[in-house]
């Protein structure tokens, strides 16, 4: 059973294609993620799931049914643009914003009074939203997400600006969904978090899905043609040797993809003298490499193309 | 809808609930009170003093007769004015000289020079060190003339009092005929409906502002994507002007008790300072006047009401807005500017045809309906229109409210904005 299906869905804004021809599947019981370069199509994809935005072309299905307002409360969605009633009471406004989704009184106050305890948000509840800390509101939001408990979550860009104890708190939640047997689907540009939750991946660049499915397979297909370098030293000769195509260095670590059919032996015994190293392994393509990679190649592609 | 409720409540509550509305609805009525009180109060409270008025008489035949026209009295039962007579020893420069100096120490509040010509058609001066208390030049300007009009006519050999008799002016009562018959209005009704058609102006206005700002409130701080994870653009927008509809009513429901209330205890305390007014007639609204009073307010609110949601959606801030605002605004104080021509002729044709066009209906027809009422055919015509406007102007704002909710940045030109409609 899929929790959402996208077929062939265009949306074009005059002579601009937001979204060209992307097709989703994604299985329930998943954590699937959006990712792309800032303007790749990735919040316009979610409005229209989320029915905010009309598809030119194309179908969407959530939960196997079309997209309706009764779905909204199945659905729980926490946008990239987002912002809360800035003089309202933080109690108030996530009773308002659950009886929105359906859910009312006591039943409403209980699971508020409940979500605002794991976020250690207790004592805030009879603040001015204006009182809390960016962070603080990043937390009510979420909590005006899932509060409905639905079956389908999408998260636009939920880690952006929480501090690593923030996140780690969203990212437990989230796997703690999934176990409950939860679908969620979250944008991002950051590869570490991908890396650690999901389960299936999409890469979308300027409109179009460049690259899509489970991650540890896209890894594997990319076979073990990296190698990781921690070392101490001066090591841009590197750049240089031959088996090299392209570094990334981080200046005490370095990501170098190999060219076909080289050896990383070869490249070990080049470096020793030259440079301290303090870790040396080979293994998949980081999921940054892979997104810098490919998004690389499609803008060169389109650039050629022109 | 009963998410619809939901916005309609945290709407209402929100609103009524602040210092604003709490602060405006009290001191509403206790202004418009206080406009009325405190002018009887100042007079009422204030302790006039003697005034001494010296009077130069060169006719020496004023003197008297003035002293005994002008006998009000003061509170303490002094007399208001105190005369003083002053005659002409040698030097008439020399007395008015000394005259001047008496205003300018204080011993006189002002002087009065009588010419000995005064009946041939001299002129009487009123010197002071200020001449801006009309009502007492007034009262001394007419005492002479009575004094010297009088004067006159016993010189021709005439009866004054018979004169007066003879000169006493016709009255002309003003009085209504309606299918109901013949009334007697002293244009109370016409200003009472008056006031109804500004308060219908105000209210649109004042609401209609409140909702441009809860849109843009919304858009700005960015929670309406939140909000629209859950409902429909439509029934947010729906909501929005409903609730606030409803403070709007709230508030004049607690304004029109205040002026029910007024106006029954009102009329012993005027007449205590007033006892004529005591039998002057409160003014009384027809029922049919206040029924369709109701109608083109409700539909001239959600009409303009709508408009506003709708630039408040294409906007980033309320300065942007207040360009976009400007032409709507105009759609409103274009029928006030016409309403003394229609009050004029209410039932020429431009008038008529003005007050069908539903942008102006809701005060233009509503003001032909309180001076003349119009045949039912031109106000069901209104009507009607003013409805189908209404619901045009409800579909077109919905489409784009829900394009331009969600658009942050430029402002959009026009030709964006018909392009938002499609893409709803």
């Amino acid at each position: 059973m899929n929790a959402l299906m996208i077929e062939n869905i265009t949306k074009r804004f005059g002579e601009f294609y937001a979204v060209k021809n992307l097709s989703i599947k994604i299985p329930e019981g998943t954590i699937y993620s959006l990712l792309g370069p800032n303007g790749a199509g990735k919040t316009t994809t979610i409005r229209m799931v989320m029915n905010i935005i009309i598809p030119d072309e194309g179908s969407i299905q959530v939960l196997n049914e079309k997209m309706d307002d009764r779905m909204k409360s199945r659905v729980g969605y926490l946008p990239e643009d987002r912002g809360l009633y800035p003089k309202m009471r933080v109690g108030e406004l996530l009773l308002f914003l659950a009886e929105l989704k359906g859910i009312q009184g006591q039943e409403a106050r209980n699971r508020i009074d409940d979500w605002l305890k794991r976020f250690d948000l207790s004592s805030w509840k009879q603040k001015k939203v204006e009182e809390l800390s960016r962070g603080m509101q990043q937390k009510i939001q979420f909590i005006a997400t899932v509060i409905h408990r639905p079956d389908l979550i999408i998260l636009d860009e939920p880690f952006s600006g929480l501090d690593p104890v923030n996140t780690k708190l969203f990212k437990d939640i989230m796997l703690e969904m999934k176990n409950e047997g939860k679908t969620i689907i979250f944008s991002t540009h950051r590869m570490e978090q991908v890396e650690m939750i999901s389960d299936n991946i999409c890469l979308i660049n300027k409109a179009e899905m460049v690259l899509e499915g489970n991650l540890t397979q896209i890894k594997k297909r990319y076979g073990k043609n990296t190698v990781v370098l921690d070392y101490d030293g001066d090591a841009s000769f590197i750049e240089a040797l031959p088996g090299v195509e392209k570094i990334d260095d981080y200046g005490k670590f370095m990501e170098i993809k190999m060219k076909e059919r080289s050896d990383p032996q070869e490249l070990l015994e080049k470096s020793m003298g030259k440079i301290r190293i303090n870790k040396f392994e080979v293994r998949e393509p980081s999921l940054n490499a892979i997104f810098i990679d490919k998004v690389g190649e499609t803008n060169a592609q389109n650039t050629r193309g022109h | 809808m009963r998410k619809i409720l939901a916005v309609i409540k945290r709407e209402y509550i929100q609103i009524v609930r602040t210092k604003g509305f709490i602060i405006g609805t009290i001191l509403g009525p206790v202004l418009m009170a206080a406009f009325i009180v405190v002018p009887i109060l100042v007079q009422f409270v204030s302790v006039d003093k003697q005034e001494k008025i010296g009077v130069l008489d060169l006719s020496r035949e004023v003197f008297m007769e003035l002293d005994n026209k002008l006998d009000q009295e003061l509170k303490d039962g002094n007399r208001r004015y105190s005369f003083l007579e002053f005659r002409i020893e040698e030097n008439s420069d020399q007395l008015l000289e000394e005259l001047n100096k008496k205003v300018l120490a204080k011993e006189l509040t002002a002087y009065i020079y009588i010419p000995e010509n005064i009946s041939e058609g001299g002129v009487a001066e009123y010197v002071s060190e200020h001449v801006s208390d009309f009502d007492k030049q007034g009262n001394i300007g007419q005492a002479l003339s009575s004094i010297i009009i009088e004067k006159r006519l016993k010189g021709e050999g005439l009866d004054p009092e018979k004169i007066g008799q003879h000169m006493r002016p016709v009255r002309l009562d003003t009085k209504k005929v309606t299918t109901r018959g013949v009334e007697r209005d002293a244009g109370g009704t016409f200003m009472i409906s008056f006031v109804l058609v500004l308060i219908l102006y105000m209210a649109v206005i004042f609401y209609g502002q409140i909702i441009l700002r809860g849109v843009i409130e919304e858009k700005s701080s960015r929670v309406v994507e939140i909000v629209l994870s859950s409902l429909r653009p439509f029934q947010l927008m729906a909501g929005k002007i409903l609730g606030i509809a409803a403070v709007g009513f709230t508030q004049y429901a607690i304004w029109s008790l205040f002026g029910i209330a007024a106006t029954k205890y009102s009329k012993n305390v005027v007449s205590r300072f007033f006892p004529a007014a005591a039998d002057f007639p409160i003014p009384t609204i027809p029922a049919y006047i206040f029924v369709y009073f109701i109608i083109f307010f409700i539909l001239g609110y959600f009409l303009y009401g709508t408009l506003y949601a709708g630039i408040g959606s294409m906007v980033n801030n309320e300065k942007e807005a207040q360009q976009l605002v400007m032409p709507v605004t105009m759609f409103l104080i274009v029928p006030i500017m016409l309403m003394t021509f229609v009050i004029r002729s209410p039932d020429s044709s431009v008038s008529v045809i003005l007050s069908i066009i539903p942008f102006f209906a809701p005060i233009l027809m509503l003001l032909r309906i309180s001076i003349l009422l119009p045949p039912f055919p031109e106000i069901a015509a209104s009507i009607v229109l003013l409805i189908l406007t209404t619901i045009l102007m409800i579909w077109i704002s919905a489409k784009i409210y829900r394009v331009g909710i969600l658009m942050y940045g430029k402002r959009p030109s026009f030709s964006e904005i018909i392009k938002w409609m499609r893409y709803g």
